[in-house]
């Protein structure tokens, strides 16, 4: 039997603060366990509010930080052990990821299909510049642009929803088995925002990748998730079926998530009562 | 939306706009603001507000909408009168009545509008860290803000601000901590205590809760509103979100590319959207429960510096016909109290 595509197992990244004397150790992410299949393509939610460890588990899985306690397994290799630059770009080149704001991702005074060939070199086999473009521009027709839209162009040129399409077809150029989009719609308007979580979803069943998708966004989650989980201060408090879950939450946490998400339905404004806030705060006390 | 909702939110929407009319605190007439540059010969002109015209009713939250770059939050520095070249206002007019004492902000000395601010007109920011002076306890905020608009002395002043605190479940203590050390929802609701202090008749809040958690941003929502009641003044809420808008705004504006396109009261406009652009944004809103496929919309928001002839919104609109790229629909009334500009819509075509 092959091993899982992804494990994660009782992973904890533990900082230490303070000084010599007055040493605070702080766990950022605390006993973190889960699996993803390698033949289950799924879309995987890790839902949060900020400070809850999210985005430390991301770089975790991404190998960009070290897990202190636990091991992180990617196809049955275990990520503390990749230590030399050709198992790393091994590595890389089936985990990618996608990040918040694409106005931050790429550097505004460089342009941005430089980016896409840098990846396809590293990444892929091209090496004559037309089978780098090639590449290149396969990609950018999976998320629904050409490589004539974006050849030449600097950041500031493109819009918001265009650069995060962008960004998502420089993770599709080496043809990952798991990408990892942190906050991917947050930064985007809207109009294009379903769009892009639309894109995710087609991607998960015309290229058979993984995804975990982190967000704090309750609406997107229960739209395009398969499996999720809830983490608070470092933990997971509950994860299963993404439409049982956010359905029948069972946690408090969960409970309070949700019935903090505003209902786009102006019949149901009167929910939104002044005195709530006192007791969400003491919630909120109590549940920390 | 179940059904007899509409119609019992939608009486007391109508209630907004056929009551005895009272006199709207704020008339922004025919507001075109745009952004100049002449360097080297070149002009350049990017017209981000174009051509606006609102009122706002007193003790009313009025809902502005629209996505990044779109004009709302020059739309609102245009109202402020906090407004620097190259940003330059080309016409029309913005006209305040507090109480019978009313000022027109383009005809106005700045002394005047410095009078103005802040008692009678204030503005709660997004980045609650940025109005909040870093090296400078709570305190401090305070009295350069609001001191010398209440005009009391210092134990008075400072017994009120307390006292305003406690409204917003804030301790005194907060007075003496520095920014950092409180949390986002503190700080947001410092910068809400700030802004109301003065009891001002007119606030604008620029996207006031975006920055902040799900978890906390429902409790500040209900305690704008709650203090919004309170002292009765009127709300400029701006943000992108329409979950906040539909829990919040009792009218609401959208805008695209420098236009309000729709107005109206709130129910009635997630009931029954006109605009082809509101009509998707309310469609496309996710919702915890509802898994069917949503659309995004294709295109990219015009470039304000060169926006597309006509209607600014024909080359994304579903229902573009002939007309739309060729003339520019105005404004014009569609049923009580709403507005709509779309050729479309004129004719009882939907989306």
């Amino acid at each position: 039997m092959s091993p899982p595509l992804l494990e994660v197992s009782n992973a904890s990244k533990i900082y230490a603060m303070g000084g010599l004397l007055s040493r605070r150790r702080f766990a950022a992410v605390a006993d973190v366990s889960f699996t993803l299949e390698e033949d289950r393509h799924e879309i995987f939610t890790i839902i949060g509010e900020s400070g809850s460890g999210k985005t430390t588990l991301a770089r975790m899985i991404l190998n960009i930080v070290p897990a202190t306690e636990g091991t992180i397994r990617f196809r049955g290799v275990d990520l503390a052990t990749i230590r030399k630059r050709a198992d790393r770009l091994a590595f890389m080149r089936q985990v990618q990821p996608i990040f918040q704001n694409p106005f931050e991702a790429f550097n505004p005074l460089k342009r941005v299909d430089r980016y896409l060939y840098m990846t396809a070199l590293h990444f892929t086999d091209a090496r004559t510049a037309d089978e780098v473009r090639a590449k290149a521009d396969r990609a950018l027709r999976q998320v629904g642009l050409s490589l004539a839209e974006v050849k030449g162009r600097f950041p500031h040129e493109l819009s918001g929803g265009q650069l995060q399409r962008v960004a998502v077809a420089r993770s599709l150029i080496s043809s990952p088995a798991l990408i990892i989009a942190d906050e991917p719609v947050s930064m985007v308007d809207a109009s294009i925002r379903m769009s892009i979580v639309n894109l995710f979803k087609a991607l998960r069943d015309t290229l058979k990748v993984s995804i975990i998708y982190i967000t704090h966004d309750l609406a997107t989650a229960y739209y395009i998730s398969d499996r999720i989980i809830i983490m608070k201060k470092g933990e997971v408090v509950e994860s299963g079926n993404a439409r049982e879950v956010l359905a029948h939450p069972t946690h408090p946490y969960s409970i309070l998530l949700k019935n903090s998400v505003l209902s786009p339905d102006p019949s149901r404004r009167d929910e939104l009562l002044a005195p709530q806030f006192s007791s969400t705060e003491k919630d909120i006390a109590a549940l920390r | 939306m179940t059904a007899g909702a509409p119609t019992t939110v939608g009486a007391a929407g109508q209630g907004v706009a056929e009551a005895p009319q009272p006199q709207p605190v704020l008339r922004v007439s025919d507001l075109s603001a745009f952004y100049q540059t002449h360097y080297f010969g070149i002009v350049r002109e990017v017209r981000a507000v174009d051509d606006i015209s609102l009122h706002v009713l007193p003790n009313e939250i009025y809902g502005l909408a629209g996505e990044s770059s779109c004009g709302k939050t020059t739309l609102i520095k245009t109202i402020a009168g906090a407004i620097q070249p190259p940003l330059n206002v080309v016409g029309g007019s913005v006209k305040f009545d507090f109480r019978g004492q009313s000022i027109n902000v383009y005809e106005s000395t700045p002394e005047e509008r410095n009078a103005m601010r802040w008692q009678h007109l204030s503005y709660i920011m997004q980045g609650s860290m940025s109005v909040l002076n870093p090296v400078r306890r709570v305190r401090h905020s305070f009295v350069d803000f609001a001191f010398r608009h209440i005009g009391r002395s210092m134990p008075d002043f400072l017994d009120t601000v307390v006292g305003h605190l406690e409204r917003l479940h804030l301790r005194a203590d907060v007075l003496d901590a520095y920014p950092h050390e409180l949390s986002g929802g503190m700080r947001q609701r410092v910068t809400i205590a700030l802004a109301t202090v003065c009891r001002p008749e007119f606030i604008i809040a620029d996207e006031p809760t975006t920055a902040l958690d799900v978890v906390v941003q429902k409790g500040v929502l209900a305690m704008i509103r709650g203090i919004q009641r309170e002292i009765g003044s009127s709300l400029l809420f701006v943000t992108h979100d329409l979950s906040v808008h539909a829990n919040l705004a009792d009218r609401l504006g959208i805008m695209y590319a420098g236009h309000i396109v729709e107005e109206g009261p709130t129910a009635e406009l997630f009931a029954s959207p006109r605009h082809p652009y509101t009509v998707h944004l309310i469609g496309s809103l996710p919702r915890v429960g509802d898994a069917a496929p949503k659309k995004g919309l294709e295109g990219v928001p015009p470039n304000l510096a060169d926006p597309p002839p006509g209607c600014r919104f024909h080359p994304r609109c579903p229902l573009a016909m002939g007309i739309c790229s060729r003339e520019t629909p105005v404004m014009e009334w569609a049923g009580p109290g709403r507005r709509v500009a779309c050729f479309a819509a004129e004719k009882g075509i939907t989306a």
